[in-house]
């Protein structure tokens, strides 16, 4: 259980699991989103954040890193209640596609279709924690 | 309609009618037997430490953190003759639990550092900063080691909603949270009172004397006799009731149109009774939370050695052995006849530990939220002297979430207030930004609220638990397959390692699951070693 709903269910008003309007900037996208830990460079940061630049698991099976996003793992948070179909769709396809990295883009369909296998559909955030 | 038949009237069984009907038809030892199966048992299930009798048999464990979870252990283990050696990556102890005031020094991994500047005596929990009624571990220890306590208000109803997304005259408004209560019930109410006296309701009704039920509900929404919600005293007042005739009763703040609450979505922050973790009565130690931690240390502070960071874990059939960097950068290393490790998974995964291959594929198996906090020291208590909020949240529809006003020292000069909590991406984005930065956003935000905000700041300390090395994150969340796959891997020791902390625990993110997992895993140690 994430805290997102074990606490109260007071749903903020932002709209979350709404759809994105028109596919945004993949690049300032990912430097809002994703930069405090991997870093504007995609080099991460060692011993706590993995490199995206070079990274073999970045440019593989789109499923999966898409999964990853969606659902977090191995220490990296989810992000399904927070990014878009479309956002996330840009931004995978920036990161799988700078920094040398050399695979192809993600779909916001591919998106679609991960989180409808994961069963990861954007919850309302509770509005406290702990 | 009664019992079971009930339970699924309209097709739908929730809880509380699974709950209710088991009383209908088992009395209540039958609720309670079946809450407990369940999970949902009055106090966190463990309310003392286990009794480790029969002697230690000369045994040595090595702790890995001096945290809520290690000290606990190390407290535990070494009253009941254990040798105990704790191995702490920080020069302090407390792991998560850590109060920022004047001198405090932090660098992130991005490399932003940060003296707190706060006046003397003002500090801000940047970690665990209150304490629910109900979480006995954690009280059994303010209580064992003398930290005084006081109340954490986490319910006003003199604090602001404030809402800028919805939509009306009410949005983008301060409203006092009492007003919009008292409006939206009141107005429900009315509904329901009317439709209910109308004969309306009569199918639902059927078997509860409806007469009494009307006079709840007339109760509830504090109802006027011919069942009109008109405003009640409790909501407010423009003119406070005073003496003589002249403010004399005072005026009432009239009530906002049902429309215009609705339409401000301010109601969302309301509901028939807090969530379980959020309940009052609300606690906090005096002076910061850390003082929790200096109650551990001062038991078990020579078992402690600071700076050690640990870089593996091996095992052999008859012992561990971890090696180290020590504070002063060289090699070390400890050996024991078990290990306790209390390092938070998105850190653990990244040391090389020896253990199973299931073992260590399921430390994957959990993600770490991202959670920023801020404090802000503002140079005079407007909210107090201006607002009259004396602790409390203001709950917005901002990306700050919320702002916090201070429970300790009212009435005081300065203040330090809690200008964000976020979690999740939010916490991600803002965290990016540099600390000046973070803080301007902050202090932009409750401008929104309060207009004597931005002229009162004057400086401020922010954390973000994701940046800070050593934990990478606020707390563990399991997904659903990584509770059902990962976590019960984990629970269970692998060869001499055992693992504890809040990620091992359904108190996720709190103090006492951190507690309580230590002493589940000290009693599984201590019984493996009488069995031996």
């Amino acid at each position: 259980m994430t805290f997102a709903y074990r606490l109260a269910a007071l749903a903020l008003v932002t709209g979350l699991a709404a759809p994105a309007i028109a596919s945004a900037d993949g690049k300032s996208l990912f430097n809002d989103n994703c930069s405090a830990c991997h870093q504007v460079t995609g080099k991460g940061v060692k011993g706590a954040f993995p490199a995206l630049a070079g990274s073999p698991f970045v440019q593989g099976d789109p499923k999966i890193v898409v999964a990853t996003v969606l659902n977090g793992r191995a220490g990296m948070p989810a992000f399904k209640d927070d990014l878009s179909d479309a956002d996330l769709s840009a931004i995978l396809t920036y990161v799988r596609s700078s920094w040398g990295n050399k695979a192809p883009g993600v779909s916001p369909g591919d998106v679609v279709k991960a989180r409808a296998a994961a069963k990861a559909a954007a919850k309302a955030r509770g509005l406290q924690a702990h | 309609m009664s019992g079971l038949d009930a339970v699924t009237a309209g097709g739908v069984l929730t809880r509380r009618r699974f709950f209710e009907s088991l009383a209908a038809v088992g009395g209540m030892s039958l609720v309670l037997s079946g809450m407990e199966a369940l999970g949902f048992s009055q106090a966190s299930a463990t309310e003392l430490p286990p009794e480790l009798t029969g002697g230690a048999k000369n045994t040595k464990v090595v702790i890995l953190g001096a945290g809520l979870a290690g000290m606990t252990a190390a407290y535990e283990l070494s009253k009941a003759g254990y040798q105990v050696q704790v191995l702490e990556a920080r020069s302090f102890a407390g792991g998560r639990c850590q109060t920022a005031r004047k001198g405090f020094k932090h660098t992130d991994l991005i490399g932003n550092t940060q003296t707190c500047e706060f006046d003397e005596g003002h500090y801000i929990n940047h970690g665990p900063w209150r304490i629910p009624y109900h979480h006995r571990s954690t009280l059994h220890y303010t209580k064992l080691f003398g930290v005084p306590l006081e109340s954490f208000v986490n319910d006003n109803d003199a604090s602001y909603v404030y809402f800028e997304k919805g939509a009306g005259p009410l949005a983008g408004k301060p409203v006092r949270k009492g007003e919009i209560a008292a409006d939206v019930r009141g107005y429900t109410a009315e509904l329901v009172a009317k439709a209910a006296s109308q004969g309306q309701l009569d199918a639902p009704l059927s078997g509860v004397d409806r007469e009494k039920f009307i006079a709840y509900v007339v109760n509830e929404g504090r109802l006027s006799k011919d069942l009109a919600y008109k405003g009640t005293e409790g909501r407010g007042f423009s003119i406070h009731p005073g003496a003589g005739v002249d403010p004399g009763p005072g005026k009432e703040l009239p009530p906002f149109a049902f429309k215009d609450v609705l339409d401000s979505n301010a109601w969302r922050v309301l509901s028939s009774v807090t969530g379980y973790e959020q309940q009052r009565t609300m606690l906090q130690p005096i002076g910061g939370m850390d003082q929790i931690a200096k109650g551990f240390e001062k038991q078990v502070g020579s078992m402690i050695r600071y700076g050690a960071v640990v870089e593996k874990i091996k095992q052999s059939p008859t012992g561990v052995t971890v090696s180290y960097k020590g504070a002063d950068g060289k090699p070390a290393e400890v050996t024991a006849d078990y290990c306790l490790c209390t390092i938070p998974l998105s850190v653990l995964k990244q040391i090389d530990v020896d253990a199973s291959a299931p073992f260590k594929a399921a430390m994957e198996g959990v993600s770490y939220a991202p959670v920023n906090k801020i404090g802000l020291q503002m140079k005079t208590r407007f909210w107090e002297e201006k607002h009259h909020i004396y602790g409390g949240h203001v709950y917005t529809d901002m990306a700050i979430n919320s702002i916090t006003l201070p429970s300790y020292g009212w009435q005081g000069q300065k203040g330090v207030l809690l200008g964000y909590y976020m979690f999740g991406g939010e916490a991600a984005r803002i965290s990016a930004k540099n600390p000046a930065d973070r803080a301007a956003y902050a202090v932009a935000a409750g401008q929104k609220v309060f207009p004597e905000y931005a002229e009162n700041f004057e400086n401020a300390f922010s954390f973000s638990w994701h940046l800070a090395e050593h934990n990478l994150g606020g707390w563990a969340e399991w997904g659903e397959a990584g509770r059902k796959e990962s976590y019960p891997v984990l629970c269970q020791p692998d060869g001499r390692l055992y693992l504890a902390g809040e990620h091992l625990s359904y108190l996720g993110g709190w103090q006492a699951g951190a507690i309580e997992s230590a002493w589940q895993q000290i009693a599984r140690i201590h019984a493996r070693v009488q069995q031996a």
